[in-house]
C-alpha cells in the first residue's frame, strides 16, 4: 500500500527507508491508522527523521492525497459535514447564507433536508479540484466556502474546527522554516564545531585512575596505593583570521558574524584577526583593520599545533595575490607577494583550513579562489562544509 | 488506535497539554515497540513529555542524563572495582569479595530491563554523547539485551520500556540511529496552545493576566538580534514571578512596560537586547 507515495517522497529527496516503509505497513496492520490524519501523523513519524524534511513531506502529502480524496468522498465524511453545516446554520443563519451563497431569507425558508440536499448537489457538481473557478471546494476560488476543501471531511463549514484536517495542515507547511534552506544558526555552527577540542589533562589530581591503582596496589603487596589523576580538559588553541572587508564580503556579514560570535563563546583560546581580501605582511587584531597590527612573521612563534580558520570569499583581482606590490592600500609598500604570506601560514601551521561562505559552485568562477585552494584546504562555510572542515582541523597527520 | 486495551494508551498527564498529533505518535511508537525520538526548541516539554506518560499509563520512569564524556557501559552497568579492592583488604562487609555480582550496579538502561514491572526510560539529551554512544545504544535497545563481561552474564528486559529519546541539537544524528526510531519534531506552539498550557499550570488564572503575557512573550519572541528566544518554560517561571509580584497590575503590562525581564532572558546579551528594542518602542 502506498508504495506510490513512498517513491514520491524518496523522489523528493526525503531519504526514506525500505525498512521504515515496512514498519509503516506494520503499523497499518495492527490497525493503528483509521484515518487519513492517523496516517499523516504515523507515516512522518516512522518515515521522516528530520524536521528539516517536514516541509518536504507536508507538499507531498497533500499533493498525493488530495486527488484520492477528492475522487471518493466517504459517506461518513459526508454525513460529518451535514451535521457540521446544520450547526453552524442553527448558530449563526446569516454567515452559512453568505457562505453557501444563498440569501439569508431564501436560507430560513428551507428546511434542514433541502439544505443538505442544495449543499449535496453542489459538491457533486465538482468531480476534481480546482482551483480559481467560481464553483465551491478549491483554493482560490471565488466562492466564498472552503479555502481548505480539498478534502470534504476536512471542510468544516461550521464554525472554527478543532481538530485540522490533515491536508489543512499539510498545506500549511507549518515546517518551512525548518527546511534546509534555513540560514546556519549559531547553535548549529556548535554541533558542527563542538568536535573542535582537545583534551589535555589539567587543574588538580582529583580523579582516581582504576587501572593504575589496582597496579599500584598489587606491586605493594595488597596493600591499597590509590593513584589520583587530572581531569581532561579542552585546550585547543584556535586562531581565526576574518576577511571583514570589501563588498564582496557583505552578502555574508551575518553568517561570519554568526561564526564569530560562537568562536569567541565556546573557544578557551582564541585569538581573532582581521584582513582585507587577503593577507599581507601584517593583520589587524581590530575590526578598523587600523590601530593594531601584527606582523605575519611573528607567527612563526605560535605553537604549530594551534588551528588555523581563515574565513573569506577569496575573491579578488589576481594582482592582489600575486604581485608583490599587490596591496590595494597603497601606502603599504610589501617584500613578498600576498600569495608567500599564506604559504608561509599554512607552513607554519599544519592544522588549517579556508572556510569560504560562498558556495561550491560559484567557486570556479573565480580565478583566485583556485590559487587559495592549492595553498589552503577550502570549504563551504555551511552545515556540511564546518563538519568536513572540523574533521581535517582534528585529522592527525 | 488501539481500542481493545484502553488502560494503555496515552491521554496525557495532568500537568502536560498533548497535541494531538503528538498523542497518535506516542501510541504508534508503543504500538511498534520503537523508541521515539524528540526534537524541538529547548524548553518546548520534550523532557516533560517522558514525566507525562509515566504519569499517565502509571509506569515508573527511569531518566539516563547523558553527559559528553559517559560511555555507553556506564549507562548499563557499574562493576565497582575500588569497593571490592577495599573490601578484599579489610573484609569487614557483608559481601562476598570472589562473588563478583556483587560488586556489579545497574545503570539506568539496566534498571529498566531488570524492573519488575513495564517502564518509561527516557534518554535525556542524547545528541551530548559522541555517535559510537548513540549507536551502540539504539543495538541494545533493539536487542533489548547485554553483556555483562565480567561476570559473563547476559541481562536481557523482562519488559520492554517505553523508550522516549531526546534531542536538543538541530544536527542530525546518524543515519543507523534514526532508522531505528520515529521521530517527531515539536514544533513551537501557538498562543491558543499556550493559553492552555498555562491553565494547567496556573488553574486560577485571570483572563487578563493570561493575555496580557502571551501577547508580550510572543512580542517578545519577535524580537531582532535575540539568540535564545524565550520558550515555554521561561513564560511559565515569568507569570510565576508576575504573580508573586502583590505591586504588579495585569493592566500595566504592554510593549513597554515588562517587568522581569531576567526571566525570560537567560543570556545578558539578549537581555540588554531586549531591553533596548523595548525603550525604543516607548
Amino acid at each position: 500500500m502506498f508504495i506510490e507515495f513512498f517513491f514520491t517522497l524518496r523522489e523528493r529527496g526525503i531519504p526514506v527507508t525500505p525498512t521504515s516503509f515496512l514498519r509503516l505497513q506494520k503499523a497499518l496492520k495492527l490497525g493503528m491508522v483509521r484515518s487519513i490524519d492517523d496516517f499523516y501523523t504515523a507515516a512522518r513519524a516512522i518515515l521522516v527523521k528530520s524536521e528539516r524534511y517536514f516541509d518536504t513531506y507536508d507538499q507531498v502529502f497533500a499533493h498525493f492525497f488530495k486527488g484520492v480524496t477528492l475522487l471518493e468522498p466517504e459517506d461518513l465524511e459526508l454525513t460529518e459535514i451535514a451535521r457540521a453545516m446544520l450547526e453552524e446554520w442553527l448558530k449563526n443563519p446569516a454567515e452559512m447564507a453568505q457562505a453557501l451563497g444563498l440569501d439569508e431569507k431564501a436560507l430560513k425558508s428551507m428546511t434542514p433536508e433541502e439544505l443538505i440536499r442544495y449543499f449535496f448537489d453542489r459538491l457533486k457538481e465538482q468531480t476534481e479540484a480546482h482551483h480559481g473557478g467560481n464553483r465551491w471546494i478549491g483554493t482560490g476560488g471565488t466562492s466564498p466556502v472552503g479555502h481548505s476543501g480539498h478534502h470534504p471531511g476536512g471542510m468544516r463549514v461550521g464554525g472554527r474546527s478543532r481538530s485540522k484536517s490533515a491536508i489543512k495542515v499539510a498545506m500549511e507547511r507549518r515546517y518551512r522554516d525548518y527546511s534546509q534552506e534555513g540560514p546556519l544558526t549559531e547553535f548549529q555552527m556548535g554541533e558542527a564545531l563542538k568536535r573542535l577540542r582537545r583534551m589535555i589533562p589539567t587543574g588538580p589530581r582529583d580523579v582516581v585512575n582504576v587501572d593504575k591503582t589496582i597496579r599500584e596496589t598489587m606491586r605493594n603487596a595488597g596493600e591499597i596505593e590509590i593513584v589520583f589523576d587530572r581531569r581532561l580538559a579542552d585546550r585547543l588553541k584556535v586562531i581565526l583570521m576574518i576577511d571583514n572587508g570589501g563588498w564582496s564580503m557583505d552578502p555574508y556579514i551575518a553568517v561570519v558574524q554568526t561564526l564569530f560570535n560562537y568562536a569567541r563563546s565556546q573557544f578557551k583560546d582564541l585569538k581573532l584577526y582581521y584582513f582585507h581580501n587577503t593577507i599581507y605582511s601584517r593583520i589587524w587584531k581590530d575590526p578598523q583593520r587600523r590601530h593594531q597590527a601584527e606582523p605575519i612573521d611573528e607567527f612563526a612563534r605560535r605553537d604549530p599545533e594551534t588551528r588555523l580558520i581563515l574565513v573569506g570569499d577569496a575573491s579578488m583581482a589576481p594582482y592582489e595575490l600575486m604581485h608583490v606590490n599587490g596591496s590595494i592600500y597603497i601606502e603599504q609598500r610589501e617584500s613578498n607577494a600576498s600569495l608567500d604570506r599564506l604559504k608561509f601560514l599554512s607552513r607554519t601551521f599544519r592544522h588549517a583550513v579556508w572556510l569560504n561562505p560562498q558556495t561550491e559552485e560559484e567557486w570556479d568562477h573565480t580565478w583566485t579562489v583556485g590559487i587559495i585552494r592549492q595553498v589552503f584546504p577550502m570549504f563551504e562555510l555551511t552545515l556540511d562544509g564546518l563538519e568536513k572542515a572540523v574533521q581535517h582541523l582534528m585529522a592527525k597527520h | 488506535m488501539n481500542q481493545k486495551n484502553p488502560a494503555n494508551r496515552f491521554r496525557g498527564g495532568s500537568r502536560y497539554v498533548l497535541d494531538d498529533e503528538l498523542a497518535k505518535i506516542v501510541n504508534v511508537s508503543m504500538a511498534l515497540e520503537m523508541p521515539l525520538l524528540l526534537k524541538g526548541e529547548p524548553g518546548t516539554g520534550k523532557t516533560m513529555l517522558a514525566y507525562a506518560i509515566a504519569e499517565s499509563l502509571k509506569m515508573p520512569l527511569i531518566v539516563l542524563n547523558v553527559k559528553s564524556s559517559m560511555k555507553l557501559v556506564d549507562a548499563l552497568y557499574q562493576y565497582d572495582t575500588l569497593t571490592r579492592l577495599n573490601d578484599s583488604r579489610f573484609g569487614d562487609s557483608s559481601r562476598d569479595v570472589s562473588r563478583i555480582e556483587d560488586y556489579i550496579r545497574m545503570g539506568k538502561i539496566g534498571q529498566a530491563f531488570v524492573a519488575e514491572e513495564r517502564t518509561v526510560l527516557l534518554i535525556d539529551e542524547i545528541d551530548k554523547a559522541d555517535s559510537d554512544f548513540q549507536d551502540d545504544m539504539l543495538d541494545v535497545l533493539d536487542q533489548m539485551q547485554f553483556d555483562i563481561m565480567e561476570i559473563d552474564r547476559t541481562v536481557t528486559a523482562k519488559n520492554r520500556p517505553v523508550i522516549v529519546i531526546t534531542s536538543n541539537a538541530k544536527k542530525d544524528l546518524s543515519d543507523p540511529f534514526l532508522g531505528r526510531c520515529n521521530f517527531h519534531h515539536i514544533a513551537f506552539p501557538d498562543p491558543d496552545m499556550m493559553r492552555l498550557i498555562l491553565g494547567v499550570h496556573f488553574p486560577n488564572l485571570s483572563q487578563d493576566l493570561a493575555n496580557g503575557c502571551i501577547e508580550a512573550f510572543y512580542g517578545l519572541r519577535e524580537l531582532r538580534g535575540i539568540e535564545k528566544k524565550p520558550a515555554t518554560r521561561e513564560l511559565i517561571n515569568w507569570v510565576r514571578a508576575l504573580k508573586a509580584d502583590p505591586d504588579f497590575q495585569a493592566k500595566s503590562l504592554s510593549r513597554a512596560n515588562i517587568p522581569y525581564l531576567g526571566i525570560l532572558f537567560k543570556k545578558s546579551g539578549d537581555l540588554n537586547m531586549a531591553a533596548q528594542q523595548i525603550a525604543r518602542t516607548r
